[in-house]
């Protein structure tokens, strides 16, 4: 995402990087230190729901959790919705004695998956194979609506000639 | 936290209301419809994820097993969103809604790398 950082000089923003806006674009302006704060506070929630997911089921062992799990990062992801919507509530005033960097591993983030999710995931994820239409797969592509067609026809027949 | 809504004016961000912010305070500026795509896009995900939770019968915890990884995509969502906040990149799906591609379709390339993968690969069984 553009982004710029600029200094407030006379009531008006000095950008470092202008050249990423046009003119007349309409920007959001935070104060620098309040936002990369609240951004740090996110990832650490971010971080926790991770932590959970590692300690009820390693990578490499298969998931297992129970109801307390899904409860806490329930928890969890209703901090990260205050922190959110408290964005733009300016009676808000941040802590900013401490800031969090976020460390963790890339590795961590991984899915891990079971039997029972790969499964699942094989019924949502519909595979799409193109055949190559050759002048034969025509052909029988014609053939099988005009058998479906005479079959109609033949049926029709059979009840009159019952009639 | 603080925030103004304001213009570009080349070299310079005219603010709507400058009051807010200390004088020499810097402050980082974001495009605004941009913002918007991304703070509502987070929304959204913490939205799907607390319905989860909200239809999810407490006797019925052998459903977790099902609902966890569709809860940790969305977590995955998110956590990209907040590495997009804070990176100079382009936002992929925003290039994708509004830039009409003028380079030609990649057909070429696209037969090239299927046919390193055999039909019996690609088939779901």
């Amino acid at each position: 995402m553009r982004y710029s950082y600029g200094i407030l000089d006379q009531k008006q923003i000095l950008l470092y990087q202008p050249q990423l806006f046009l003119r007349n674009n309409d920007v959001l302006t935070f104060p620098t230190r309040e936002f990369h704060k609240w951004h740090g506070d996110i990832k650490e929630y971010l971080d926790g729901l991770y932590q959970i997911q590692l300690r009820s089921g390693t990578v490499k062992k298969p998931l297992s959790l129970d109801i307390n799990d899904f409860n806490l990062a329930n928890a969890v992801l209703n901090n990260i919705t205050d922190e959110v919507k408290d964005l733009f509530d300016e009676n808000n005033i941040l802590n900013l004695s401490h800031h969090y960097v976020s460390t963790l591993d890339d590795k961590y983030k991984k899915m891990v998956g079971n039997n029972y999710t790969t499964d699942m995931k094989r019924c949502d994820t519909k595979i799409l194979l193109k055949p190559r239409i050759t002048p034969w797969m025509k052909e029988k592509h014609m053939m099988e609506i005009v058998d479906a067609v005479s079959m109609e026809i033949r049926a029709k027949e059979r009840n009159k000639k019952l009639q | 936290m603080r925030v103004s809504e304001g213009v570009t004016r080349g070299k310079i961000a005219e603010l709507n209301n400058p009051e807010i912010f200390r004088e020499r305070e810097e402050v980082v500026v974001f495009k605004r419809d941009e913002f918007n795509r991304i703070y509502r896009s987070m929304m959204e995900q913490i939205h799907h994820v607390n319905q989860i939770h909200l239809y999810l019968d407490e006797s019925e915890t052998w459903k977790l097993m099902g609902y966890w990884p569709k809860v940790m995509e969305r977590v995955y969502i998110i956590d990209k969103n907040m590495d997009a906040l804070l990176r100079n990149e382009p936002l992929q799906c925003y290039l994708d809604a509004f830039l009409e591609s003028s380079v030609g379709s990649f057909s070429g390339e696209v037969a090239a790398s299927k046919g390193k993968v055999s039909a019996k690969d690609m088939l779901p069984i």
